[in-house]
């Protein structure tokens, strides 16, 4: 593959005659792929894009994939494969010099930059796009663009409101009580859960990662209260089965939970939630012409109008200044927009975390395990 | 009377196979006859070979650790994953929970097991045999996760058992997301597999000597003492070897119906590869388990023979 931003030269002065002509950026990366069509690399009969299943994709399909292909022909197959399963696979096409499995790569932003540490992603800083976001689409502690952040989600404090006649649960210790013994939930990884931990067991963020105790204290009471431990589609079903009552989950899926009739509801505890990032990136060894399309693909994904469509469908701010959130959401503290919202959120760098998982991970599944 | 002319002097089919015959002598002549025995080893000898180059590359990648700066493994080779396994208590809790589930699925299977398979040999009715052939095999249609799912519908707070215990005034109680549970559909998972081992022994054993001791005095449950359990030993054998080997390694149930808290080993090799992206410290795990599992089938054999899986029905 050439380092040359290939990209860049091919088509930057396409899109600014479109835009010019079109006279909004939406419409400007239509008209300048129909206007650049006879230039343009050879389009493939379809791309491939790792996302994950049910409602995510759903939203993905709607934002970004059929305007895709309604834009420039091509089809877009969505590979639901689980994004650390996909991640050994295409880092060993990468090392085998083979051409990777999928074009694009919907990926957490802690797994993407493991992927991008390993020198495996496509620089991403010609996008047009790229121009229009906010600070939220840049990756934290790497150089350039190897992986485009696309919107912000938290890990929310997620309840059955039968079972909290009195008002919500202000604070996470609540999932302490014991009347909620074996009904409570976390993710198998206890993503989303260290940090508001280290502030529920009485410690501070500054001491990530040096000093965590305080969140291994309070996550060992919590193992005493016999959570069940999942991925995202176990907690709309246990929340479904009458299995739980309280869990550690994102914001979409208690969201999309509520949308199909499941009497849920979440808050942002007192000691703040987890606040990350998802993103897409393009694992290396494509072929010239289909890495120009899954860069095109990310470029749409990253403009306003399907921002705006595929957002709504998972709930989450995006990184496009002045999208509109969805009505159910307006207010509502897991769907970010100012300054001050970001007060109650807690955000550690990708860095961190990315050095750290395998001791937290460690940590977390020995007092789990145990 | 003349002879018929020589090309339909004998059928047709006499002839193609005479022509292939000559095919295959001019491709694999006579005098390479004592490889015959190789010839068909072959495909046996590629699918081990793969297995034993794969095993290898696992070994290899077990002794080189994860940079997390760059996400690679180490070039220089270490013992450090081995010492990270030996020394994390988790490590050990995972593995003992998993033996210790092997060896309780292993000997419940096989209780429940021998029934089933002794009935199904010696049932008379052909008809009840057929049913119970057919109810044997049904589950291999529905694959392992499909059935674990089938569990949680079973056995879930608001599901059938939960039901019925409400229309007694009880519960509804967790039935899922414990060890119990998961060894529960374990159980039910190797069962067909437990039967399918024994019921050749089963077979083997001529009905006339369990007559034969009964004549000589021995109630059925004398009989079944010392005739036909020592008889079918290497059913026993064999159909526990392949429960103990198969739950060792399982992945789908523990991680299904032990709600996450459960995990067995094979959970724990997922976790590193998939997870944390060490490969190094999975392949080690991986290593351990393959060590652990051969060990344990050795001292089998070692102790009671190959049973029905030395192809003869017999023990040493």
């Amino acid at each position: 593959m050439p380092d040359t931003p290939f990209f860049l030269q091919l088509s930057r002065r396409r899109f600014l005659q479109g835009a010019a002509a079109a006279g909004s950026l939406g419409a400007a990366s239509a008209l300048g792929l129909r206007t650049a069509f006879a230039q343009e690399p050879e389009k493939p009969a379809e791309i491939i894009v790792r996302a994950w299943g049910g409602s995510w994709v759903e939203a993905l399909k709607a934002g970004v994939s059929d305007p895709f292909t309604k834009a420039t022909g091509i089809a877009v197959r969505h590979d639901l494969t689980e994004d650390n399963e996909i991640q050994p696979k295409v880092w060993a096409a990468v090392a085998q010099k083979r051409v990777p499995p999928i074009h694009v790569n919907w990926d957490t932003t802690t797994n993407a930059t493991k992927s991008a540490l390993r020198g495996v992603t496509e620089d991403l800083s010609d996008l047009p796009n790229l121009a229009h976001v906010t600070d939220l689409a840049k990756p934290v502690g790497l150089d350039g663009y190897p992986i485009v952040d696309t919107y912000g989600y938290v890990y929310v404090l997620a309840y059955r409101p039968e079972a909290f006649p009195d008002g919500p649960p202000t604070s996470w210790k609540a999932m302490l009580d014991p009347k909620f013994k074996g009904r409570i939930a976390l993710y198998n990884d206890g993503i989303g859960f260290h940090f508001p931990a280290q502030v529920a067991g009485g410690g501070k963020l500054e001491d990530i990662p040096a000093n965590m105790q305080p969140a291994w204290d309070f996550i060992a009471k919590v193992k005493e209260q016999e959570p069940l431990l999942g991925e995202d589609p176990d907690f709309t079903t246990w929340f479904q089965n009458g299995e739980i009552d309280l869990a550690c989950t994102i914001s979409t899926n208690a969201r999309e939970a509520k949308k199909n009739g499941i009497d849920v509801a979440w808050v942002v505890p007192e000691e703040g939630a987890k606040f990350d990032t998802d993103g897409l990136w393009i694992p290396k060894g494509l072929p010239e012409n289909e890495l120009y399309w899954a860069k095109k693909y990310i470029d749409m994904a990253i403009g306003k109008e399907s921002q705006q469509v595929w957002l709504d469908g998972l709930g989450l701010p995006g990184v496009v200044p002045g999208l509109t959130p969805p009505a159910d959401l307006v207010g509502d503290p897991s769907y970010p927009t100012k300054p001050e919202d970001f007060e109650h959120l807690i955000r550690i760098s990708s860095k961190i975390q990315v050095e750290n998982e395998a001791d937290w991970f460690g940590k977390f599944k020995a007092i789990m395990q145990g | 009377m003349p002879l018929r002319p020589s090309r339909s002097a004998y059928p047709l089919s006499w002839r193609v196979l005479d022509a292939l015959e000559a095919g295959a002598r001019g491709v694999w002549p006579a005098r390479f006859a004592r490889g015959v025995p190789w010839l068909m080893l072959a495909p046996a000898i590629l699918l081990v070979g793969l297995l034993a180059v794969s095993l290898f590359e696992i070994a290899d990648a077990s002794l080189r650790t994860l940079d997390t700066a760059t996400f690679l493994p180490s070039e220089e080779h270490t013992l450090a994953n081995y010492a990270r396994a030996f020394s994390e208590p988790v490590v050990l809790a995972v593995g003992l929970r998993s033996l210790g589930g092997a060896l309780l699925v292993t000997l419940a299977t096989l209780i429940l097991a021998f029934p089933y398979a002794y009935a199904m040999v010696r049932t008379p009715s052909a008809a009840w045999r057929k049913t119970l052939l057919i109810a044997l095999f049904l589950p291999f249609f529905i694959g392992q996760v499909v059935r674990a799912y089938g569990w949680l519908i079973l056995l879930g707070n608001q599901g059938l058992a939960n039901e019925i215990l409400g229309l007694a005034g009880l519960g509804p109680y967790r039935l899922l997301f414990n060890y119990w549970a998961v060894l529960f559909g374990l159980v039910q998972y190797m069962l067909p597999f437990a039967v399918l081992m024994l019921a050749p022994a089963l077979s083997a054993i001529p009905e006339e000597v369990e007559a034969a001791a009964g004549s000589l005095g021995a109630n059925w449950g004398r009989t079944l003492l010392h005739v036909v359990f020592p008889m079918a030993k290497p059913g026993f054998v064999g159909a526990g070897l392949v429960v103990l080997t198969l739950t060792l390694t399982d992945f789908a149930i523990p991680a299904i119906l032990g709600g996450g808290g459960q995990d067995f080993i094979a959970n724990a090799i997922y976790d590193q590869f998939f997870r944390t992206s060490d490969q190094g410290m999975g392949a080690t795990l991986t290593v351990l388990l393959v060590l652990v599992g051969s060990t344990l089938v050795g001292l089998v054999f070692a102790l009671f023979g190959a049973g029905t899986l030395s192809l003869r029905g017999r023990g040493p």
